[in-house]
């Protein structure tokens, strides 16, 4: 039970890192405002609120400095976003200075350490006496048309903003809005973008008069120096009235903010006080079990993935050294000096041994759950579930598996579109669904695991399944199969047709989904991390999607060939195994060659030929290296086996983009390059060109 | 020391009053002419390391290479730029220049020769004084020793 | 099995919540918690099941929960909903205002697992 307390103060600990970060930001901001002479009142209004969150959360967690510290920049900022103490650089000076302390005490209270950090008191002191009380002030609310109920429903901290847009002079204004529930985020951006340009929105109040389940009306109380007629050109639509709030004519009326509620007895409040009256410093390690210290702490780090690239490189290059210390010892060997060449050899052991720890850590430190991904998809998912209206149970299994942070980033996007593919193609509506027996939610489900050096990730849905016929009809009308083809195609090809250009998506746009993202797309982007896809899929019953990825980008064990005179690179993680190859029992089939191992025919490829480089057919022995990505194998011939070493792959550059067959570069010693190949596409290229599906995009290019 | 270089700079500011803004421009030669490039372009000049071939790439990158850890992709500047080849010697570098997209590219060209000082009037317009495509490249002619220098403009070159 | 939606924009409030709530199992039973972390994710849930309470910070940006209990209590379907607001301990008039909407009960903060615990036991009795 406890852990989930500790838990909590784990996120708190992030949160208020954030916040410090967030408050940071906005004095840099205010710091440029400063300089050019711009008076920026909401800047200084987000800053007011960030500490005023931070001390909130501090009470809540037992943070007692943090807390005394937010209360009094509070203090001090409230004053400066009210006019009655301006924001010179001194004071800037010390809002910075406020961040040092911060950052502090949050390391202080990570150690564990329950001493106040230094510079504290000091800094307290000073903005004490820049702050002080917050007087009451004037009712210049009162002299607008305000409908008492939305004065009513106005926090505190609306209400003085509020009143300090009202001091600056701008005139108020109500939008009333009518947006859909599904769409509001959307739409509630684009309205706040746009109102920004011409003042502050200071409160959303939904008025409770919705006509429908899934639209809902707000009224937004708005601040700004402009006309009305330019608010209404720049925001009004269909949807969206602007309508001025006129200042009364000099005749005080009675307003509810005027008149006091009840006053409350005791009874109601059924939180016995036990906290501090206001003016009390934050001491609310009273309601706070003693026992319970803040010594259970965040230990993550945000880290640029930059600089672990960079420190991957660096690990590439000392992997050079360490070869090139085992060369040397070599030639002192040869030399005849036994011992100084043992000595050495020692000091290269040890070396191979600290730069694998070292390798391995950083390659630790790239991992990421995949759960990150998983959970934006989960928004994701409910809302594209009640834009196209259908019930959809969202399962995921597996989110506590990791992956290189980079290929993370680049997950989202594609699974967001198959997601969205299933639930729009794929998952009847509630009546079909009903006619054939299913429940009325459809399902999705997630699921990821490690299998080896890879990660797989199936989505799979229960819905009508893919429409074999309609998927070759389509294929038929764009040209991308003929009518043999129709004929000769194996289910699993007929599958894959799926992939083509073309063939998944709409041929009419709705509005809701559109055209939809093609899976060739799809399979581009999961092609360009190093990874396959592969669908499988019962009519009736569902559709299963499976994407193979390697489970980092940044370092591999490869196996080094030689062809001709160049070295290639090829990634472990798809070799299934290398063999001699003697030139026999390879027979031809359709223009492929094949070849026999143990009883399965495996396809074979000539690498020198496949490439366009001078191939060497006479020479004698030659080796077959078996890549195998997903379920397709594939015999890669190749002059030479050279070895195993651990590479760092690095992208060829957009120059290269067009060539097809490499995923990047390594450095092999003595500032030589070698190709990585990349067996997927080649496996590909190879399989297909063979085949009768025509399609330009699949082949080789000269 | 700083006498002398103090007045250079006056004479500099004077011929710079006369001329525009001074660019600074690093000339090589491809077979029998000289080009140059603006010097804020050029990242670093080595001597080319080990250039491995890139199947199947366009025609006029000549392939890959390593420059401290950095993958380099080269470019035969003359194959680029049309120009006639002539044997290689060992003069010839690589001009390291990087992409808008973060890429390293390297134009290998003959020789390098010195930098030059041009201010904007100094700089003749293209117009009709060169044929064929490679005029899309060229940011002008300069003549500071009477001898036509082609000044290229290195970010189309290198395309991105 | 309780269903409560918390309204609560700070993700270390919520986390904080959560725990309290698994803690005094005791007291309330099973608790389902729907976590939304604004005013318009509690906008979009409400329609979308049945709850026995709504425990929302008043202070939150944009719609705060003061309007956030305006609109429950304006609304035919979920006026009788049992609305427990969190203010921040120095705002006597954010509660005063809560009070004439309609609040159930307030939690002021800071508190402790254990208030928390007491003022959804309170506000779950108080709606009966």
């Amino acid at each position: 039970m406890v852990d989930s307390i500790d838990k909590a103060r784990e996120e708190f600990f992030s949160e208020a890192q954030e916040i410090i970060e967030t408050f940071s930001r906005n004095l840099l901001a205010l710091d440029a405002a400063i300089s050019e002479g711009v008076k920026d009142p909401t800047l200084v209004n987000e800053a007011f609120r960030a500490v005023h969150t931070l001390k909130g959360l501090a009470g809540l967690f037992g943070a007692v400095a943090m807390g005394t510290l937010s209360h009094h920049l509070e203090d001090l900022l409230d004053e400066l976003r009210l006019g009655r103490a301006e924001l010179t650089r001194t004071v800037l000076d010390l809002l910075f200075g406020a961040i040092d302390v911060f950052g502090k005490i949050l390391a202080a209270e990570r150690s564990g350490s329950e001493a106040m950090p230094p510079g504290l008191d000091e800094l307290v002191g000073r903005l004490r006496e820049l702050g002080g009380s917050v007087a009451p002030e004037a009712g210049m609310v009162t002299d607008y048309e305000l409908d008492p109920g939305m004065l009513a429903v106005l926090t505190e901290y609306e209400e003085h903003r509020l009143r300090s847009n009202l001091e600056q002079g701008l005139r108020l204004y109500r939008l009333h809005v009518k947006f859909d529930l599904a769409t509001l985020d959307k739409a509630l951006e684009e309205i706040k973008d746009r109102a920004k340009r011409h003042g502050e929105i200071i409160t959303y109040l939904p008025t409770g008069e919705s006509s429908s389940i899934e639209t809902i009306e707000l009224d937004l109380l708005m601040a700004s120096h402009d006309d009305l007629s330019i608010l209404i050109g720049a925001l009004a639509s269909d949807r969206i009235i602007v309508e001025e709030i006129e200042r009364k004519p000099l005749v005080p009326a009675a307003f509810s903010s005027r008149t006091h509620p009840p006053v409350v007895p005791e009874s109601v409040l059924s939180v016995p006080s036990g906290h501090p009256r206001p003016g009390e410093e934050a001491a609310d390690l009273a309601l706070v079990s003693p026992d319970r210290s803040l010594r259970s702490l965040t230990q993550t780090v945000r880290v640029d993935i930059r600089k672990l690239d960079r420190l991957m490189n660096i690990v590439g290059e000392l992997a050079i050294v360490r070869n090139v210390l085992s060369r040397i010892a070599e030639r002192v060997r040869a030399e005849g000096q036994p011992q100084i060449s043992s000595e050495l050899l020692r000091v290269h052991r040890n070396f191979e041994r600290r730069l694998t720890e070292m390798q391995d850590g950083i390659l630790e430190v790239r991992m990421v759950p995949l759960g990150q991904v998983f959970e934006r998809l989960s928004r994701v998912v409910r809302q594209i579930s009640r834009e196209l209206d259908k019930e959809i149970r969202f399962v995921i299994t597996g989110s506590e598996t990791e992956i290189d942070k980079l290929i993370v980033e680049e997950l989202s996007d594609p699974l967001m579109h198959m997601i969205r593919n299933s639930i729009d193609h794929g998952i009847e509506d509630t009546a079909e669904r009903a006619r054939v027996g299913k429940p009325a939610a459809g399902t999705i489900a997630l699921n990821a695991f490690q299998k080896g050096n890879h990660v797989v990730i199936e989505i799979e849905d229960d819905g009508r399944g893919i429409d074999e016929n309609a998927l070759m009809q389509k294929a038929l009308r764009l040209g991308k199969i003929d009518l043999t083809d129709r004929e000769q195609l194996s289910r699993e090809e007929v599958l894959s047709l799926i992939f083509l250009p073309g063939v998944s998506t709409r041929e009419r746009a709705d509005d809701v989904s559109g055209r939809g993202v093609g899976m060739d797309v799809v399979k581009t982007n999961i092609g360009h991390l190093g990874g396959v896809i592969d669908v499988q899929s019962e009519p009736g019953i569902g559709t299963k999607m499976t994407i193979t990825l390697p489970i980092t980008l940044a370092i591999v064990s490869a196996l080094l060939v030689r062809v001709g005179e160049q070295v290639f690179a090829i990634p472990l993680n798809s070799v299934s195994e290398a063999l001699a190859f003697d030139g026999r029992g390879v027979r031809v089939v359709d223009g492929r060659e094949l070849m026999g191992l143990r009883g399965q025919s495996l396809p074979l490829c000539r690498l020198a030929r496949v490439l366009g480089l001078p191939d060497d057919s006479t020479s004698g022995r030659k080796f077959v290296v078996v890549a195998t990505v997903g379920t397709r194998r594939l015999g890669i011939l190749v002059d030479y086996l050279i070895g195993q070493q651990d590479i760092v792959i690095k992208p060829l550059g957009k120059t290269l983009a067009e060539v097809r067959g490499f995923s990047g570069a390594t450095e092999l010693g003595d500032q030589n390059v070698g190709l990585v190949l990349d067996p997927g596409a080649l496996i590909e290229e190879v399989l297909l060109s063979g085949e009768s599906v025509r399609e330009k995009g699949l082949r080789a290019h000269g | 020391m700083a006498n002398l270089t103090r007045v250079e700079r006056r004479g500099h500011l004077r011929r710079a009053a006369a001329a525009g803004p001074i660019r600074e421009f690093l000339t090589f030669t491809l077979s029998v002419d000289l080009y140059a490039v603006e010097l804020t372009t050029i990242r670093e000049i080595v001597s080319p390391p080990p250039v491995t071939h890139v199947p199947r790439a366009p025609h006029d990158v000549l392939g890959v290479c390593s420059v401290r850890g950095v993958l380099v992709t080269v470019v035969d500047l003359r194959k680029r730029l049309r120009a006639p080849a002539p044997p290689s010697s060992s003069r010839t570098r690589i001009l390291l220049s990087e992409t808008r997209s973060g890429e390293v590219v390297g134009l290998l060209v003959d020789e390098v020769r010195q930098v030059i000082r041009l201010g904007a009037g100094e700089i003749e317009p293209v117009a009709a004084v060169l044929g064929g495509d490679i005029s899309a490249h060229v940011l002008g002619i300069g003549r500071p020793d009477n001898d036509p220098i082609i000044l290229l403009d290195l970010n189309s070159i290198i395309g991105v | 099995m309780l269903r409560i939606l918390l309204v609560e924009d700070s993700q270390s409030m919520r986390a904080f919540v959560s725990a309290s709530v698994e803690q005094g199992a005791a007291e309330l039973g099973e608790v389902e918690l729907i976590q939304a972390a604004s005013g318009f994710d509690a906008l979009r849930l409400l329609p979308r099941g049945r709850y026995d309470l709504v425990i929302s910070d008043i202070n939150m940006p944009d719609i705060n929960g003061l309007e956030l209990l305006n609109f429950i209590r304006a609304n035919e379907k979920y006026r009788a909903l049992p609305v427990l607001l969190i203010s921040t301990q120095s705002s006597e008039k954010d509660r005063q205002r809560g009070l004439a909407l309609g609040a159930t009960a307030f939690l002021a903060k800071p508190f402790s697992s254990e208030q928390l615990v007491a003022a959804v036991r309170a506000a779950l009795d108080g709606a009966s």
